[in-house]
């Protein structure tokens, strides 16, 4: 009996020693899946999952306040969607702000990155001017430029009249409140362009500049052959996320807008936002939801295919 | 790859005159709008709505800063703001340390595919997992909680800065680890001893990164936590219109106070933002 007690204990002894070795020599492929395990386990919950479900809820009728289970509904939410002149609305409005605000970015912090890359005698002020920006709330900057387009007490009105023009009363017109908006993202957007691109400037060898010197070239056919060529891969990557980051515009229209008037202002984010959180209809939600899937999708394939041909 | 804004040479502008007028247009263009926030914040209701309007306030006041704390509960939204933003930051900052060192150092089968999956995640829209988060969040009982910003701002950021990380882990000799490892380091104990030390300031840069976005996101906390003390300033600063009224001052000063924490980071860190920002962050 002892001596059995005794050489379990001992045993024990030993195998734990040898166990906790064979934690340390776990091979680098059981490392790497318990490494990535956590990764992969919030990616599944807060992504994947929901994404599943996103499809599977487009597929039925699930709205909250009718108080009825959930039912089967096939295509229905998708054949509502197609005859709903709201949808075409936002989805117009976002692809709108899309196709205004990211060439429109693209060029304003063009100009600000080649104005931040001269030579400063203290650059953190300008450092500072293009991240501002870029850590500004987007609620924060729609609120802001609200007050800034405001009709009465606004700075750009006080400006205009200044300057000898009549206000404009930005917000109680549709075209005007959309311009007003537009403004305010590409304001918002084109310091981190900016950024960005300036990063891709100070890759650019000096001695390109210096050669086409000598050969005669003038400083605008520099910046078009040089300059520009070789900023092309930096301005592709922005523009790509900046037009990921457009497709799902909220919070400066419902900032500054609400969407008005009427329904002029208001994207498609704003629409699933209110399907969902106002009318609690998460089927007709979903499905608007999976279209705004799609189109984000179709921009990120491109944007792999470009990453592997790069590769 | 760590850039730092060194002095411009390769611009095809110059000039003296020039350069004053660069700076005076960028100084504009990315100081104006908070100024002119923080000037409407001093203002009296008077000096605000005199015509034409002063541009600069000529009897400055802290009454609006008062009155935006006593209004509402700003203090509870810069909390909560805070504590979800903190919180995030750290959740994301471990988990992504752990896949990026897996991705940096271990031989992956699947590596290629892996980062590919990592960057379309990257690519999201947040907006689109508003109706099934909110029937899980609903399902968990965790509407009106922090932890229903916090699992979904981590998994925001996570992308972005395990990308960042793993270069940054890239740049660190081997022979590193090794040599601890020798010493009788675990791997574990080699990556947050030698590895997560050496990487401190890009570390740092993907923790800024993911508080910031944190710390701006508004649709989800917006449709999540609608209970007045669970909500996050972006959400709170909301609640200062009344049903006719706009108080502007009161919401300039609320602003202020929203904008000078991540100012204040943005002014230390400002060369590890944009060094951060260039070199894998690529998200705005």
């Amino acid at each position: 009996m002892a001596t059995t007690t005794t050489f379990k204990a001992t045993d024990a002894q030993e195998a734990q020693p040898a166990n906790w070795t064979r934690w340390l020599d776990l091979s680098d492929r059981s490392l790497a899946v318990l490494l990535l395990f956590p990764a992969a386990v919030l990616l599944a919950l807060i992504i994947v999952y929901p994404v599943c479900r996103l499809v599977y809820t487009s597929f039925f009728n699930l709205s909250l306040t009718s108080g009825l289970p959930a039912e089967f509904a096939g295509l229905d939410n998708y054949r509502l969607m197609i005859g709903d002149p709201v949808f075409w609305e936002t989805t117009w409005n976002t692809v709108l702000i899309t196709l205004i605000t990211v060439p429109g970015a693209l060029l304003v912090g063009l100009g600000l990155a080649l104005m931040a890359n001269l030579s400063f005698a203290m650059q953190w002020p300008v450092r500072l001017s293009l991240l501002i920006p870029w850590a500004l709330p987007l609620s924060f900057a729609g609120l802001i430029f609200a007050w800034f387009f405001h009709s009465e007490y606004g700075v750009v009105n006080d400006v205009l009249n200044r300057l000898g023009f009549e206000g404009i009363i930005w917000f109680n017109s549709p075209n005007w409140a959309f311009a007003a908006i537009c403004l305010t993202i590409i304001w918002k957007t084109s310091s981190f362009m900016a950024l960005i691109i300036l990063a891709g400037l100070q890759t650019i060898p000096r001695s390109l500049y210096e050669a086409a010197d000598v050969d005669g070239a003038g400083r605008l056919r520099q910046f078009f052959e040089i300059t520009l060529p070789l900023l092309k891969p930096s301005i592709v990557v922005a523009l790509i996320f900046r037009t990921i980051t457009a497709l799902q515009t909220f919070d400066i229209p419902y900032m500054m807008t609400g969407g008005g008037p009427g329904t002029s202002t208001s994207t498609l984010a704003m629409y699933i936002h209110q399907n969902t959180v106002s009318f609690l209809d998460l089927g007709y939600g979903s499905a608007l939801a999976v279209v705004m899937f799609a189109l984000s999708m179709c921009v990120t394939a491109v944007y792999l295919r470009m990453i592997r041909t790069k590769e | 790859m760590s850039m730092t804004l060194a002095s411009g040479s390769t611009s095809f502008l110059s000039g003296k005159p020039l350069r004053l007028i660069a700076a005076g247009i960028l100084l504009i263009n990315g100081m104006f709008p908070a100024l002119w926030i923080l000037f409407t914040s001093l203002k009296t209701e008077t000096e605000l709505t005199a015509k034409p309007i002063s541009w600069i306030p000529h009897a400055p006041t802290v009454q609006n800063f008062v009155q935006a704390f006593s209004d509402q509960p700003l203090h509870v939204f810069l909390f909560n703001s805070f504590m979800v933003a903190l919180l995030s930051t750290a959740l994301t900052l471990l988990v992504s340390v752990l896949a990026a060192y897996a991705l940096a150092r271990l031989n992956l089968t699947y590596r290629g595919l892996i980062l590919s999956l990592i960057i379309a995640v990257s690519t999201f829209p947040l907006v689109t997992l508003l109706v099934p988060l909110f029937e899980i969040m609903r399902a968990l009982n965790l509407l009106n909680s922090w932890t229903a910003l916090i699992l979904p701002y981590t998994v925001l950021s996570l992308p972005v800065c395990t990308l960042m990380l793993v270069s940054f882990f890239e740049g660190i000799p081997r022979d590193l680890e090794n040599a601890a490892m020798i010493d009788g380091c675990t791997r574990m104990g080699a990556l947050f001893k030698v590895v997560v030390p050496l990487c401190a300031p890009g570390v740092f840069t993907a923790g800024i990164l993911a508080f910031v976005n944190a710390w701006d996101e508004f649709l989800l906390a917006l449709s999540f936590n609608s209970n007045p003390s669970l909500r996050t300033l972006p959400v709170g600063i909301q609640l200062y219109q009344g049903e006719f009224a706009f108080p502007w001052p009161v919401i300039s000063a609320a602003l202020v106070v929203g904008i000078v924490p991540v100012a204040i980071l943005i002014v230390i860190f400002q060369e590890r933002v944009v060094s951060g920002l260039t070199a894998g962050g690529i998200k705005g």
